[in-house]
């Protein structure tokens, strides 16, 4: 129970970015397109699953003075690791990233978790909560990038990593006028800003 | 010179780290509710920002491209930033405690500002020289800092204002940071 | 005292224990990514100035030496045999190294194609270089003993308009690639005589 539980907080209460107010660069940056967003969530689920386990099994061999500057080693590995694999398999993906991928070094989520949760915890409820917040971050991600892409370029791409599964569904028909605005900087914000309000909306609902 | 002068431009009002690329935006909209503390942070960021990229540049052209250890880059270079701003947090505790008085408490959130990591790699990936990765990393923070304190000049005006229920709090800044980019892509052209 | 001797201590078998992972994970993606980073930046360059060939040019990459550095050629196979070999040089443009792939017709000494993979040229001035359809053709059928120029220099190429500093460039590109094809011209024959 307390390990679903762990796991099924990232995906609702405590859902990065709309809840946990933590990663938000990656979260504007990458999420014009559907398959960048799922290719970056997907990185960053291995990376905070594989530094939560770990510093969860050092916890106590690491000094308390130099917490910070071990989980920043362990979560840096585990990034570029990610970049090494990313350029070996999946070029094109890692292309589109670009410099994003280095980034999720600083993404305050990764060290957030490992601050918070993994450093206090045992290694399985901290698993259970690296996945969880992961593949909440993922769901944010395709979500938002979904709509972007949809209203602003009219189509869907998707492409599953390390696969050649991929495919550009084109959901208006030619007469759509895309709607530019989406996929460009303010788009990204708004956009963001409006699905916030709309958890909000939601929340109350099932609060009343 | 004119060169240096038009990438300045560029880094501040066009390509502005924050509206147009997407960097250091918890920060952003973490700090910027009140004037003096988006004030306190912006300049913590000028002058780490500056440092840092400088560093990081000197480190990733002189110790890890001749070294062939390119692909360390992102673990040298964290920790390199994790190093300094601890570095900067003593050196103005003991030496002039009155900038600490007013930066201290911003410091170590600077640690994770994907803004400074950020413009570090960009220097060194557009293969900027000495004098480029200087002007770019101190006028990409310049960019920072302005658009963190136009933002809570914003927000301020807005905890008086009477704001729906639902898009309280970071809702609201999301939409406000999103108007303030669309007014700076109104400089796009311009270089 | 002790503490201080154990954080430097774990610090520094996480360090070190970080980058031997690191270092292995390198080493062993390493000629992957570099196939990779062939396929899609050079791939579709090299596919361009060897266009009709019948086999897969990055996948029957060779390497020679010149001097201090390794060349990797490219060897393009048309009738069943290997008539072309495409291969990577440098020029210098306006704003710093552009990568100029030149492709060599073994049997004539002629220049049969020419393609720019990367460069820092000035957006919408020297990068229409990249894409000029009338300024890649012009080098086509030129001899590799001519010395390659502008016409401005009192050559045979035509600049593209507005990016004289560029043209130049890829032109001195093309001349180094010249100059490497005849020093390794033997290897290179040799080398291309195995290759179906």
């Amino acid at each position: 129970m307390g390990l679903v539980r762990e796991f099924t907080k990232g995906l609702w209460d405590e859902i990065p970015p709309f809840r946990l107010v933590l990663g938000l660069c990656p979260t504007l940056a990458v999420t014009k397109t559907l398959k960048d967003g799922l290719g970056m969530g997907l990185a960053v689920i291995f990376v905070l699953l594989c530094s939560n386990v770990l510093i969860s099994i050092l916890r106590n061999i690491i000094p308390p003075k130099v917490r910070i500057a071990c989980y920043i080693v362990v979560i840096a590995t585990f990034v570029v690791i990610v970049e090494l694999v990313m350029q070996a398999f999946t070029y094109e993906l890692y292309q589109d990233l670009g410099i994003f991928i280095p980034l999720i070094v600083v993404n305050c989520i990764v060290l957030g978790r490992a601050e918070a949760f993994a450093s206090k915890n045992g290694v399985l409820a901290s698993a259970a909560d690296g996945l969880g917040i992961g593949v909440g971050f993922t769901l944010s991600l395709t979500v938002l990038g979904s709509i972007r892409e949809a209203l602003g370029c009219g189509t869907l791409s998707l492409k599953i990593p390390f696969t050649d599964i991929s495919h550009v569904y084109n959901l208006f028909g030619p007469s759509f006028k895309p709607f530019a605005f989406m996929v460009s900087a303010p788009g990204a914000f708004i956009c963001l800003g409006m699905l916030l309000c709309l958890m909000n909306i939601i929340g109350n609902l099932k609060k009343s | 010179m004119s060169d240096y002068l038009l990438m300045a431009i560029s880094a501040i009002f066009i390509n502005n780290i924050l509206l147009a690329q997407y960097l250091g935006n918890c920060p952003f909209l973490g700090v910027s509710k009140k004037m003096d503390t988006a004030t306190g942070m912006g300049m913590a960021v000028i002058f780490v920002l500056t440092l840092a990229g400088v560093i990081t540049w000197i480190i990733d052209v002189y110790l890890l491209c001749p070294m062939d250890l390119v692909y360390l880059r992102t673990i040298v270079f964290i920790l390199v930033i994790a190093a300094l701003v601890q570095f900067v947090e003593i050196f103005l505790k003991k030496m002039v405690p009155a900038l600490y008085a007013g930066l201290g408490i911003f410091l170590p959130l600077i640690t994770t500002n994907c803004a400074v990591f950020g413009v570090a790699v960009i220097n060194v990936r557009e293969g900027f020289n000495f004098m480029e990765a200087l002007v770019f990393s101190f006028t990409s923070a310049v960019g920072f800092a302005l658009a963190l304190v136009l933002m809570a000049g914003l927000r301020e005006r807005m905890a008086t204002a009477r704001i729906p229920q639902v898009l309280e709090g970071t809702a609201i800044g999301l939409v406000t940071a999103g108007f303030m980019s669309l007014a700076f892509l109104g400089f796009m052209g311009m270089v | 005292m002790r503490e201080i001797l154990k954080m430097f201590i774990v610090l520094g078998i996480i360090c070190g224990v970080a980058g031997a992972l690191l270092a292995g994970v390198y080493t062993g993606t390493m000629d992957k990514i570099e196939y990779q980073e062939l396929k899609f930046v050079k791939g579709p360059v090299i596919m361009e100035v060897l266009q009709g060939c019948t086999n897969n040019p990055v996948d029957d990459r060779f390497k020679l030496k010149y001097g201090e550095e390794e060349v990797k050629f490219f060897p393009g196979v048309f009738n069943g045999k290997c008539t072309k070999m495409a291969f990577e040089t440098k020029g210098s443009g306006f704003g710093g190294d552009i990568g100029v792939i030149v492709a060599v017709n073994i049997s004539e000494d002629t220049i049969s194609g020419m393609g720019i993979t990367t460069h820092k040229e000035t957006p919408g001035v020297g990068s229409r270089a990249k894409d000029s359809v009338p300024f890649k053709n012009s080098f086509a059928g030129l001899s590799i003993n001519d010395d390659i120029k502008i016409k401005a220099d009192g050559g045979t190429v035509d600049a593209v308009s507005g990016a004289t500093v560029t043209s130049k460039g890829v032109c001195a590109g093309v001349n180094t690639g010249s100059t490497i094809y005849k020093e390794l011209k033997d290897q290179i024959i040799s080398k291309a005589k195995e290759i179906k």
